[in-house]
């Protein structure tokens, strides 16, 4: 009965949205219907996820192919309660960050859409569902990414649609193949093939790689990785989310539904199509980081860094185990964490001294020291240095890895840590250690509602770095029903 | 008492048309025409609810059993397309209500509505008909008044465009009537049950008249209804064609010589007998090409309305594609296709038109900013481009969903990226007229809000055309369903 609640936090944003749109509030009011919005939304969210679980809605329901249905389960759970706290702080963050750019209704309004569609990614029941709020998730994000509207920011949107609307066919022409061979797109742990043989070996084979290619174009899977860079046209609150939450999560959370509610990890296991993959995700995460150590522009080097870290977390979806499973979903949580830090840090710098390349923020961390300690912070967590989250997610995985006898899974982990304290480290050191000495700068620290975001996520990263128990006993949960 | 209800439609048109010359009042000879469709729809309604309740049935005009009796036939397609066409060519009559002033010149514009009335009567007579002769007949006049329609502006593109039109159609008339006195001398027979009958018992002694007859069909509708490399007409035809005839062309009039062709292959001939020739091959082929170059050749156009226009070529390559595969799924999805696109084509075009006459221009590159200055249309233009790139839910999806099914169905797999490179294609021609029309900081700079946009009654016929993709797309499985009955 009480199952419409569902469609609320889907629905409340999007009407926000399209109210701001109309009405053309003044931006006092936008931002006081934009902070409602967040915060109703994340009470809903919260309660749907905490204490009315396993509530299922039909939005629509045409036929049984269109059947717009919402159904969180655990998985879902948690990467709605993800979305809808971090939404919370980078709302507050582009308050101050956005306070001096134009056409902020239009971006508050595609702003708060975007919250809808990704929460209606995270509960989606089935494949068409999903399928629809991904490409509804490209269509929204698109006036974000193009914020700054100059010829260049249309050029990189451009680029954007494009290779989210291939990736968007190649998961079309899975889901196809898929459905030809079985009739249902209903999410079910441990997958809905009912039917496997030799005989249709091969289009279970050929869907598996175009599902994986397809959403991997979303979570930036290498060689299709080129438009998140572009994306950085964008402006860096909204960079943060399509990095940290929206958009590359997106991508990596429908791979998870793939691999594990619609095929079932035995089957893929069967086709072999899994080890294909592992090349693509190792390639990701070592070019990833090889290309961040070139970049000079801070937020591309920790665009290149983000491509690298969702390597990581392919990685729990192709080595089927328990522990890689759980390593992998953890490094998406943490890393969500760590990277909107690390971009929120790179904004504050970008806002108040109008510096971008590593080489011009010489002595920052002497200006503004609460910044660029929690920037150091989040830089250990995502190396991975124990007891920092990063180290966490990272143990899982390479246990997970070396269960199964892939030693070079905990190698290349290794490897890619080392690279990601070679790209971050400098950073640092720059930022402390260089330029004129600390008692000839002024200490400029960014505003209370830049600052304060960017201190509590870094609270909560150290918390769960020394904590990690209770997101791992959740994790082990929902993974207990699909090993 | 339905079933004089098809005849009664032709009719209505007819008398209607006739009557405007007599009454020689703009204003009335419009009310007329948009009463006349008003009543058609009504009726096509009842023949549909009818059809859905009771059954199909035939209309035997005439001396129902000699060679000059005329047999109608109305099944569940039928119904589908006529109550189709009667609504999107109400829907357009009442749109032109208020902007035929800006295209027609003043005294031309009964003369507009007498073509409108009969272009609809002969597609419905084309829809209903199950005489060989008495569709050719139709298609003459459909050709004729579509020329009609096109030349009306009355400046040197269009009589130019319609001379063209008029060439190849009239080789294209010329091809049918051959291939139906070829079957007519085969088979002694016009009524394509009756010609059914004799050629399911003879055909394998007739092996390349049967293969000759096909070509000659395939080729004769394939010039009319824009089949890939016999659609040289269509672009200048539609481009430069008043705004509601754009409309009721690219939505209506080439969808109708495809389904002629889903008739004769499937209905006269069979779907084993087709299948055993190269014809469904020959198909498939073009309507691949239609779909990639028809919208390659979208993606270098600079005005709207040939971009649309092209659209419509590749659109009508999913049909043909779907007619080509040869299997109930892939015909029945084919149909689907042309009633989604019906509906969107035409509200595309009336979107387009609107704009064009608002910004004066044609140019896409000077629609830059549209978005501020006429938001709805723009939005409405959105949401047919959703549906041809394939969002799900809208018909563009559904037409792919189900062709690609139908493709795997026969071991076809390569046939399926054929599709999805041309949805990937479809959306670098439309996006960048929707982009550059709401963002861009140059593309907005001077333009002022809503500026430009017209009166709601002026938009209410896109709504409702846009209403009813969406819901096409929504009940597409019903749809599907009940046409699928058919075969």
């Amino acid at each position: 009965m009480f199952d419409f609640i569902l469609i609320l936090p889907i629905l409340i944003p999007f009407i926000t949205g399209l109210l701001i749109l109309l009405i053309k509030p003044n931006v006092k009011k936008t931002e006081k219907y934009i902070m409602f919005t967040v915060i109703v939304n994340f009470i809903i969210t919260a309660y749907t996820s905490f204490i009315y679980k396993g509530l299922s809605f039909h939005i629509l329901k045409f036929n049984n192919l269109l059947d717009i249905y919402l159904a969180p389960d655990t998985l879902g759970s948690i990467f709605a309660m993800l979305v809808s706290v971090l939404w919370i702080f980078t709302t507050f963050y582009s308050f101050d960050y956005m306070s001096h750019e134009h056409n902020l209704n239009r971006f508050y309004a595609f702003f708060i859409m975007t919250l809808g569609i990704t929460l209606g990614i995270a509960f989606s029941g089935n494949l068409i569902t999903l399928y629809i709020f991904y490409e509804m998730l490209t269509l929204c994000t698109f006036p974000l990414v193009i914020h700054s509207d100059t010829e260049e920011a249309l050029k990189c949107g451009r680029k954007y649609l494009l290779y989210s609307f291939i990736g968007a066919a190649f998961v079309l022409f899975g889901i196809i193949i898929f459905f030809s061979q079985t009739g249902n797109l209903d999410f079910t742990a441990g997958g809905i093939v009912k039917l496997f043989n030799n005989s249709n070996k091969n289009y279970f084979l050929m869907s598996y790689i175009f599902f994986f290619i397809g959403f991997g174009v979303k979570a930036a899977l290498v060689p299709f990785h080129s438009w998140l860079p572009s994306a950085m046209v964008a402006p860096t609150p909204v960079s943060s989310l399509l990095h940290a939450v929206a958009v590359v999560k997106s991508g990596v959370f429908s791979l998870t539904r793939m691999t594990y509610y619609i095929f079932g990890w035995k089957i893929i296991e069967q086709t072999g199509g899994n080890d294909y993959m592992l090349v693509f995700v190792l390639l990701t995460i070592l070019m990833g980081s090889f290309l961040a150590l070139h970049q000079q522009n801070l937020k591309k080097r920790l665009a290149y860094s983000t491509i690298s870290q969702l390597g990581y977390i392919m990685l729990g979806l192709v080595v089927f185990s328990e522990n890689a499973f759980i390593g992998g979903m953890l490094h998406m949580l943490f890393h969500a964490m760590i990277k909107i830090t690390l971009f929120f840090c790179v904004g504050a710098i970008m806002h108040y001294y109008h510096k971008t390349e590593i080489s011009e923020i010489e002595g920052i961390g002497k200006s503004m020291p609460k910044t660029m300690i929690c920037f150091t912070i989040a830089s250990i967590s995502l190396i991975g240095i124990p007891p920092a989250n990063g180290f966490v997610s990272k143990w899982y995985l390479a246990i997970g890895g070396l269960e199964l006898g892939a030693y070079f899974v905990p190698i290349i982990l290794l490897l890619s840590a080392l690279l990601t304290a070679g790209y971050l480290i400098p950073v640092i050191t720059t930022a402390f250690f260089k330029g004129p000495p600390s008692s000839e700068v002024d200490i400029k620290e960014p505003g209370n509602l830049m600052l304060m975001p960017i201190i509590v996520l870094t609270c909560i990263s150290v918390i769960t770095g020394f904590f990690p128990n209770l997101l791992i006993s959740v994790l082990q949960k929902a993974s207990s029903v699909l090993f | 008492m339905y079933k004089y209800f098809p005849l009664i439609n032709v009719f209505v048109l007819m008398i209607t048309a006739f009557t405007i010359p007599i009454v020689r009042k703009k204003k009335i000879a419009r009310e007329l025409s948009i009463f006349s469709n008003a009543v058609i729809l009504i009726l096509s309604i009842f023949i549909l609810v009818n059809v859905i309740s009771i059954g199909d049935f035939h209309y035997k005009a005439g001396y129902p059993n000699t060679f000059f009796g005329i047999d109608w036939y109305i099944g569940s397609i039928e119904s589908v397309l006529s109550v189709l066409f009667a609504f999107v060519s109400l829907l357009i009559v009442i749109y032109s209500y208020k902007s035929i002033e800006h295209e027609v010149p003043n005294e031309k514009i009964d003369f507009y509505y007498i073509l409108l009335n009969l272009l609809l009567a002969s597609l419905l007579g084309i829809i209903y008909t199950n005489d060989l002769f008495n569709s050719y007949v139709f298609i003459e006049v459909s050709t004729l008044a579509s020329c009609g329609i096109i030349v009306i502006k009355d400046k040197k593109a269009n009589i130019k465009a319609t001379i063209k039109y008029l060439i190849m159609s009239t080789v294209g008339s010329g091809l049918i009537l051959m291939a139906i006195a070829y079957i007519y001398s085969l088979t002694g027979h016009l009524n394509m049950s009756l010609i059914h009958e004799v050629i399911i018992k003879n055909y394998t002694q007739y092996p390349n008249s049967v293969l000759i007859i096909l070509v000659l069909f395939t080729v004769g509708l394939g010039v009319k209804s824009a089949m890939f490399p016999l659609h040289g007409w269509l672009p200048d035809a539609h481009s430069s064609a008043p705004t509601p005839s754009s409309a009721l062309l690219s939505g209506l009039v080439i969808k109708v010589y495809a389904f002629t062709l889903i008739k004769i292959l499937y209905r006269v001939f069979s779907f084993s007998i087709v299948n055993e020739t190269i014809i469904l091959n020959v198909i498939i082929l073009l309507g691949s090409c239609g779909m990639i170059f028809g919208s390659i050749m979208a993606i270098t156009q600079k005005e709207l309305k040939r971009m649309v226009a092209y659209s419509s070529i590749a659109q009508m390559g999913y049909v043909f594609f779907g007619i080509g595969l040869g299997t109930p799924a892939g015909v029945a999805t084919a149909v689907f296709h042309i009633v989604g696109h019906a509906v969107t084509k035409s509200a595309l075009f009336l979107c387009s038109g609107l704009m064009i006459e608002k910004v004066g221009s044609k140019k896409i590159s000077d629609l830059k900013g549209i978005g501020k200055e006429m938001p709805l249309a723009l939005v409405l233009f959105t949401l047919g481009a959703f549906s041809m790139i394939g969002i799900p839910i809208l018909p563009g999806f559904i037409s792919k969903w189900y062709l690609s099914l139908a493709c795997i169905e026969i071991n076809r797999l390569s046939l399926v990226i054929i599709i999805l490179t041309s949805s990937i294609l479809n959306v670098i021609y439309y996006f960048p007229i929707i982009i550059n029309g709401f963002f861009g900081h140059e593309n907005l700079e001077g333009k002022v809000y809503k500026s430009k946009s017209v009166s709601i009654d002026r938009m209410l016929p896109i709504i409702f055309l846009m209403t009813a993709m969406v819901l096409v797309g929504g009940f597409s499985k019903n749809i599907l369903n009940f046409i699928s009955t058919a075969f």
